[in-house]
């Protein structure tokens, strides 16, 4: 039931950046193993845009804009508008002393972080970024950030389970039970923009939405499938909060509750991870969105990387909005509205999309 | 979903007009009241030892030390201690003990906060405000006549 | 609920009528200066105590008072009717010294439960059929009994847990059982202070929970017993409910020293101290909204924040009164410590500025809390108490209000200047932590009705009649063995005080009944069977502080 062959848009011809780094450098001469320390080279660069944006930037802006809604001043004395805070929280987090549980299960205490923090930086692999920032283009991309965004819930059910903690295990058990719940609706409701695009390639997709969906004024409306399937684009914003843990679903933390949930007895560089594999799993979240419902990085005058980052950034605005305004459900609840919600809605506009889309192609 | 929606648009409605309620202290000082009472100043020139406020001091914050022919010798007050009642300034006829609204005091062990008379005196004006102006309409309600024996000891 | 106990007139019950429903049971009288006291032997408490609430209608056990005498114990149950509570009755249960054992009250009335377990521990009373008779606020660890006579202070108090054991006390651990015991506090972001709540899970449901109390206990009724009456002991009361109910608790003191040493207050003053009081409920409404939405919503944010930035209106404006901004002290007997500031109008215009930007500011919250479906989703049908049930655990406040017990002691028991104004009681028929949610916000509307009355009558009193206190001895010492409970409608609920005084200017024995001690026992009944963050948002509602729980 995929699209027609008609709708497929044929491979494209953009050049990734593995190779674009590859032929600067000079490094693409020395055959596989150049090409791998391009490969390198380019993750790296990536890599350090994204911890720049969330792990630097992500933290210093929650402060703010919290601060804006909850009508105070927030960080504002160290450097520019308390910009520097960042340092000094980063200095501050990185030099406390890491306490670890006597009963701690090692190494997979040890291992959670990083597999939180890296199974997100992995997904942004594949996500075009626009100004030709795009390390790999393989046909499954879409499935692929998927899979490796699902990894995080080993990490947060072995950070629970490891901690010999029973307010971690409760929120690991939680963070599972989230997880799988909403990750199916996430999934499904891909694959209603999977039909649209006819592949899952993600370069495809974004292209797919570079048409006109209707021109208005002699401004064209670009067929972004959040304008085509605007339902689905919701569905796709709800269960992508339950998945990264945001409000109203954050309840694998939960702070009033159980604490800190599977990261209460995380300290030191550890917390360091697994706070910054949040705030990479938000904008994750975001790119994802971005890319398979925003048009990617698309956009008028300004380059396409600055607009990938704006519509990600629009994301984590909306996630900080939505922690100061709405109450957090509980977590029978949260359950029930993935199971018996988002699951029968997002099954639904999978099977309207695919009639529909059948029936115009 | 209209309560979801109408609790979104109240905060955004806070975000947007950005007022906030916070201040910067300390370049932007709370204001503080007239009454406001904080730490105490001493007047040995006024005390004439009458130790009422020792006396009525609920928690023994302040202590006393006379020679043998009364004369007063010291005057310890532990303003760690203290609960900041004003009792003792309401007792004491002579206004020799007044709370200022000196509320900016700090030590660095709490032994630091026992002052002896010399440092009571030394306590400055919060602004430059004497309370006991600003107490000055009310101080016959409070003082009172009352029936029974005052006790000068 | 709350329409049929408006309409449920109570019948009046006079001391003859009890005398004759008590018979012989009644071994002689012991009357306080608010109620008829009946001594009785202390195997017949039990069964006096249903006649009292089945036949006479006594359906409230206020608070327990024990004390050591020099040549016996005594127990003193403090009964009232929701329905009325100045028809009052007090049922005093002496012991002997050798053997202080007297029957439990628990069968009778849940409240009792914690009640005697207080008692027992501070003063060393044995409740014979008591279900849990463990120490409540101090350790288990701890030797003696701090109120009792003859306590040596110097003795080491403590023993370590090792020494106190029992090494042949059957363990209950249960290889095969599903559940799990979780430790809730007393370092919790949920527990309002050092409460430590002993849970026991099944997934996560709660099968049990059992609140630890006494983290926060320091001696408050002993500090009280040795300050002076005219003085020492007004700023006390600020320091049991801390967060800005100051002048509430105050007023019971106030109310109940003033009864016991027989001083009339002006009016003006009591005017001044209803309004203040009044403006403190406001403020401490604000912050038990703003951390009940702090615990459904789970973090600092915008209601928190917004509660918060209310309430320092008040505070601000109680500072300008009392010079404090928590710790009043504002009250003295006979009186107030002070007019209003001057210039008068300055502080008039400031306090009715904050009471016409109110109705703003609740309609607000409506948008934010009370009109959010998530937040109904979340409150609606947990932490349900039933009416039956707050009578049975002594629940006061808007914890009973919330479940439409029409019980408020500002105008069932009127002082002050409550009886002259116009306002309404708030009761809501949820039972829910909706419901009261919902009567602590009708409750800031309604005080701020009374406040608006109380400034009118304030800017146009005669300029000559203006007396803030009554002329008041400095010594006080009332007659020896007067006694009085008194109580006074607090933020929380009632906060009762009883004095016995001995002859001198010092009580002989101060009991503070505080009514988060009583709604915090409730939690096991509103929880049970309920999830974890339904346990979390009912402790929010419940809305304790453990400065008074703990006193």
């Amino acid at each position: 039931m995929v699209g027609e062959g008609a709708t497929l848009p044929l491979q494209t011809d953009t050049v990734l950046l593995p190779e674009r780094v590859g032929e600067l450098t000079g490094l693409d001469q020395f055959g596989v193993g150049g090409e791998l320390l391009a490969a390198f080279l380019a993750a790296f660069i990536v890599g350090n845009i994204m911890l720049a944006m969330t792990g630097v930037a992500g933290p210093w802006a929650k402060r703010k804009i919290t601060a804006a809604f909850t009508d105070r001043i927030a960080v504002n004395r160290l450097g520019p508008a308390g910009l520097l805070i960042i340092v000094a929280d980063s200095v501050r987090l990185l030099s406390k002393e890491l306490i670890i549980p006597e009963d701690a299960d090692r190494p997979a205490y040890d291992l959670a972080p990083i597999v939180i923090a890296s199974s997100a930086l992995l997904g942004f692999a594949v996500i075009p970024m626009g100004s030709g920032i795009h390390l790999a283009d393989p046909e499954v991309g879409l499935a692929f950030v998927f899979a490796v965004a699902g990894i995080a819930s080993i990490g947060l059910v072995m950070a629970g389970y490891a901690s010999a903690n029973k307010y971690s295990m409760l929120g690991g058990l939680r963070a599972v039970a989230q997880n799988v719940a909403y990750e199916i609706p996430l999934v499904v409701t891909g694959m209603s923009v999977v039909i649209f695009a006819g592949t899952l390639q993600m370069s495809a997709i974004v292209e797919a939405q570079a048409q006109t969906l209707v021109s208005l004024g002699g401004l064209d409306i670009p067929a972004w499938y959040a304008l085509v399937n605007p339902f689905a684009f919701v569905l796709f914003l709800v269960a992508n909060f339950a998945e990264v843990g945001r409000n109203p679903f954050d309840t694998p933390e939960a702070p009033t509750e159980i604490v800190a949930g599977y990261q209460t007895e995380y300290s030191s560089v550890y917390f360091v991870l697994i706070y910054l594999g949040e705030f990479i799993h938000i904008f994750l979240g975001g790119a994802i969105i971005a890319t398979i419902f925003l048009g990617g990085p698309a956009g008028p005058v300004l380059p396409g990387i600055v607009w990938f980052i704006i519509k990600i950034w629009a994301v984590f605005f909306l996630t900080q909005w939505l922690r100061s305004a709405i109450p957090r459900v509980r977590i029978d609840q949260l359950i029930e509205i993935g199971w018996k919600g988002l699951l029968v809605l997002s099954f639904a506009n999978l099977v309207i999309t695919a009639v529909i889309v059948g029936l115009i192609a | 979903m209209i309560g979801l929606l109408k609790s979104m648009a109240t905060t955004m409605k806070h975000a947007l007009d950005g007022s906030t309620f916070t201040v910067e202290y300390p370049e932007t000082a709370p204001d503080v009241s007239p009454r406001f009472r904080g730490v105490h100043k001493f007047s040995q020139e006024r005390c004439i030892w009458c130790r009422q406020c020792e006396n009525v001091c609920p928690n023994d914050t302040i202590q006393i030390v006379m020679d043998d022919k009364r004369n007063g010798e010291q005057y310890n007050l532990n303003i760690g201690q203290c609960i900041y009642c004003r009792l003792c300034e309401e007792v004491c006829p002579v206004d020799a003990i007044l709370l200022t609204q000196n509320f900016e005091f700090t030590g660095d062990t709490k032994h630091d906060l026992v002052y002896n008379k010399d440092q009571l005196r030394a306590v400055p004006w919060y602004k430059d405000i004497d309370p006991l102006e600003s107490r000055e309409p009310d101080r016959g309600a409070w003082i009172g006549e009352g029936d029974g024996d005052v006790d000068y000891q | 609920m709350s329409t049929e106990l408006e309409r449920q007139q109570p019948t009046e019950v006079s001391e003859d009528d009890l005398e004759v429903l008590l018979g012989d049971r009644a071994l002689g009288r012991d009357d306080h200066l608010n109620a008829p006291g009946f001594v009785i032997r202390p195997d017949d408490v039990q069964d006096v105590l249903t006649d009292l609430r089945d036949e006479a209608g006594f359906d409230h056990l206020s608070c327990l008072t024990a004390q050591q005498y020099s040549d016996r114990y005594e127990s003193i149950y403090h009964l009232k009717k929701y329905a009325d509570p100045t028809q009052e009755v007090s049922v005093v249960v002496p012991t002997s010294t050798d053997d202080p054992v007297s029957q439990s009250a628990e069968p009778v009335f849940r409240t009792a439960d914690w009640h005697e377990r207080e008692a027992f521990d501070l003063v060393g009373i044995d409740y014979e059929g008591h279900p849990d008779p463990r120490r409540i606020l101090l350790p288990e660890t701890w030797q003696g009994h701090p109120l009792s006579e003859g306590y040596d202070q110097e003795k080491p108090q403590i023993v370590t847990l090792s020494e106190h054991a029992n090494p042949i006390q059957p363990d209950h651990h249960d290889e095969e059982s599903d559940t799990m015991f979780l430790n809730i506090g007393p370092h919790h972001p949920a527990t309002h202070g050092v409460l430590h709540v002993k849970t026991v899970l099944d997934g996560e449901t709660v099968v049990d929970v059992d609140p630890d109390i006494g983290y926060l206990h320091r001696c408050e009724e002993q500090m009280c017993q040795q300050g002076t009456y005219r003085h020492q002991i007004m700023p006390y009361p600020d320091r049991w409910d801390y967060v800005s109910a100051g002048l509430l608790n105050e007023w019971a003191y106030a109310r109940t020293a003033e009864d016991l040493a027989d001083i009339e207050v002006p009016e003006y003053a009591q005017i001044i101290r209803t309004m203040s009081a009044e403006l403190c409920r406001i403020a401490s409404h604000m912050l038990a909204l703003g951390t009940f939405a702090l615990d459904v919503y789970g973090d600092f944010t915008a209601v928190f924040q917004y509660a918060f930035r209310d309430r320092e209106v008040v505070q601000d404006i109680l500072e300008d009164l009392t010079g404090q901004r928590l710790m009043f002290n504002y009250f003295r007997l006979g009186g107030v410590a002070w007019d209003l500031p001057e210039p008068r109008d300055e502080f008039i215009a400031k306090t009715r500025d904050f009471l016409d930007e109110l109705p703003a500011k609740v309609d607000e919250y409506n948008d934010m809390i009370t009109s959010n479906e998530i937040f109904q989703i979340r409150c609606h049908n947990t932490g349900v108490l039933e009416p039956e049930e707050v009578k049975d655990y002594g629940c006061t406040g808007p914890v009973a209000r919330g479940s439409g017990v029409d019980y408020d002691l500002r105008r069932d028991d009127p002082y002050g200047y409550y009886e002259n104004l116009e306002w309404d009681v708030i009761t809501e028929d949820g039972c829910d932590n909706y419901a009261r949610v919902l009567v602590r916000m009708q409750e800031v509307e309604e005080s701020a009705k009374i406040i608006e009355q109380c400034l009118d009558l304030l800017e146009d009193w005669p300029e000559d009649e203006r007396d803030v206190q009554a002329n008041v001895p400095r010594t006080l010492k009332p007659d020896a063995d007067t006694e009085v409970y008194r109580a006074v409608e607090g933020a929380k609920g009632e906060l009762g005080i009883y004095i016995r005084s001995d002859g001198t200017d010092k009580p002989g024995r101060f009991k503070i009944r505080s009514p988060c001690f009583s709604n915090l026992q409730a939690l096991e009944a509103m929880s049970e069977g309920e999830y974890i963050p339904d346990l979390v948002a009912s402790l929010g509602s419940l809305d304790i502080v453990l400065g008074e729980v703990d006193r």
